[in-house]
């Protein structure tokens, strides 16, 4: 659906040169919600929008459903980006006009249909975006999970199959988030709808994300299924940003210095609601504590993921235990 | 003994003062015109060419530099010129535009040549003033240029071009006043002719609180405009 190959972009001014994005692949399929995470800085909103040409790359190419879209310009250009939505962090919309005249904007810009039909088509998605009561409000009189909201029905309003969000909670409050995240998810169910958004917080990702591209320097430091990211995160930034948002933090080991055993356990997907830990200490006859522990859903996905410590005596069993642990689904791996 | 009433109504200048408050006021309104249909689209060409919105083309962002530049030159040329001189210098191409360089027609060449410029720049800076995200929606949305500015553009800066056409009027009066020094009618015409050659000092006070008047009128007409724009948003 949505491709980079090689896609790098350096800023050039008189005294110096600037790497926003070097050498980024990333594919993204139909239907999927995609994410992208890094520190600020990272270039996620460059990489983010060169997906609609709004940055053009300097190296490398840009495909949509195929076709490389990298040069295109003009007329071919306003029509691509007719077909993929953005939302914004801070929303973007016209102060002067009303929330019905905003979303009804896109439909101007393509003019498609005549006037009657427009305004049909705007309040569907002011139905869709549940601010039907809201249409003849400006902006500033709305909240801004209400104006988020607003984006959204903008965005959508040509039946894009893309919709970039750039950073489109980090303005919002937690509850907010939430239902803005809720909305996106249900949008991408009911429509079929690819998503591609960019954050700096692991909370959106685990709440709508499938899969996950962490960004670095401009660089693509490690991709995958967003359970396989959290549960075996591999880069240094993975983890740190793992952290931050309290799913992993290392310092088990460092709390408890002895020659014990410490072995992190983790599990995901159907199964998972079986009692797995209290089966796996019955049946390998082994106590543990638990050092740390996160348990909970990765958008649909159960997930746990447990550190764990064993008495000292337990080395030489340890073996026994994991091959166990093995065998009804948890992952293992020795810490210490 | 006549009634203070008697001697106002009998003061001989007050057709003559009645006459030049219409030619001020005809001279204010037309070279306003004129002065935002010139210095609107000079105001959003400069915008457009200017440094935020340069094209990532290189081809279009010199070409765009060439134009910021040229017509930025070009209005701070006719903004440094004082207007008695612009007024002087234009007699020529005024009589070639309207075929006369005095009374009502001849000032309004020099008034909006004076005006537009100002009102230009008063343009530029309130687009500058707009949040630069909305007009990267309308780049995302796929909106051409034509559709930016008159979509996005003119109705967010709606009320300050609003204050900015209060302030160019007020600034119009003010030449206008100045124009009577060459022969170009209105009240200003009045204040030198009667109030600084004959000494005549009523026509002269009377001149000059009519402008007052004007400017005061004006200025609050605009305020309320403006405010009744901004209650909406």
């Amino acid at each position: 659906m949505i491709e980079t190959r090689g896609v790098g972009k350096t800023y050039y001014s008189p005294t110096a040169e600037f790497q926003a994005l070097q050498d980024v692949d990333i594919q993204v399929s139909a239907g999927e919600v995609f994410g992208i995470i890094g520190r600020s800085g990272a270039g996620k909103s460059t990489l983010l929008r060169t997906l609609n040409l709004l940055e053009r790359p300097t190296t490398g190419r840009v495909l949509i459903e195929g076709a490389d879209v990298t040069d295109l310009d003009g007329e071919p250009l306003r029509r691509l980006r007719q077909r993929i939505g953005i939302i914004f962090q801070h929303f973007n919309l016209l102060k002067s006009r009303t929330v019905h005249e905003n979303v009804r904007l896109p439909l101007r810009v393509s003019g498609q249909l005549d006037r009657a039909a427009q305004d049909q088509r705007v309040a569907e998605l002011l139905e869709l975006v549940g601010l039907t009561r809201n249409a003849r409000k400006f902006p500033h009189q709305l909240s801004g999970g209400e104006r988020q909201r607003v984006g959204i029905a903008r965005a959508l309003a040509n039946r894009p199959q893309i919709l970039l969000c750039d950073e489109a909670t980090s303005a919002l409050d937690p509850e907010t988030t939430q239902s803005i995240l809720e909305l996106l998810l249900e949008i991408n169910r009911k429509l079929n709808l690819t998503i591609v958004l960019i954050t700096h917080g692991m909370d959106v990702i685990r709440t709508v994300a499938d899969r996950v591209a962490i960004l670095d320097h401009g660089r693509v430091v490690e991709s995958g299924t967003v359970v396989e990211v959290f549960l075996n995160p591999r880069h240094e930034v993975t983890r740190s940003l793992l952290a931050q948002s309290g799913v992993e933090s290392d310092t088990a080991t460092a709390l408890t210095p002895d020659d014990s055993p410490v072995v992190r356990l983790t599990y995901h997907g159907p199964g998972s609601e079986q009692a797995l830990l209290s089966r796996l200490t019955r049946e390998s006859g082994l106590d543990f504590a638990i050092l740390e522990a996160s348990v909970g859903h990765l958008k649909a996905i159960p997930y746990g993921r447990f550190t764990v410590r064993l008495p000292p005596a337990a080395r030489d069993r340890l073996p026994a235990m994991l091959h166990l642990a093995e065998q009804i689904g948890i992952r293992h791996e020795i810490l210490r | 003994m006549s009634t203070l009433f008697e001697t106002i109504r009998s003061f001989e200048y007050w057709p003559e003062i009645g006459d030049g408050t219409v030619d001020t006021l005809t001279m204010t309104g037309l070279s306003l015109t004129f002065t935002v249909l010139i210095g609107l689209p000079v105001g959003v060409a400069l915008f457009l060419s200017g440094p935020s919105q340069r094209s990532e083309r290189r081809v279009t962002a010199r070409l765009q530099s060439w134009t910021y530049n040229a017509l930025s030159i070009l209005v701070n040329i006719l903004r440094s010129l004082p207007f008695l001189i612009l007024l002087i210098l234009m007699i020529p191409t005024t009589r070639w535009i309207v075929g006369t360089s005095l009374g009502v027609a001849g000032s309004i060449p020099p008034l909006v040549v004076a005006a537009a410029p100002f009102f230009a720049r008063l343009v530029e800076n309130l687009l500058r003033e707009v949040d630069r995200g909305v007009f990267e929606a309308f780049r995302a949305m796929g909106a051409t240029t034509r559709q930016t500015v008159l979509w996005a553009m003119l109705p967010e800066t709606f009320p300050g071009l609003v204050a900015a056409i209060t302030v160019t009027a007020i600034a119009l009066i003010g030449y206008s006043a100045m124009s009577g020094v060459i022969g170009g009618g209105g009240l200003g015409d009045l204040a030198v002719r009667y109030g600084y050659q004959r000494f005549n000092v009523p026509v002269m006070v009377i001149t000059v609180a009519i402008l007052i008047v004007l400017v005061q009128l004006v200025q609050a007409l605009g305020d309320r405009w403006v405010a009744r724009l901004s209650h909406q948003h």
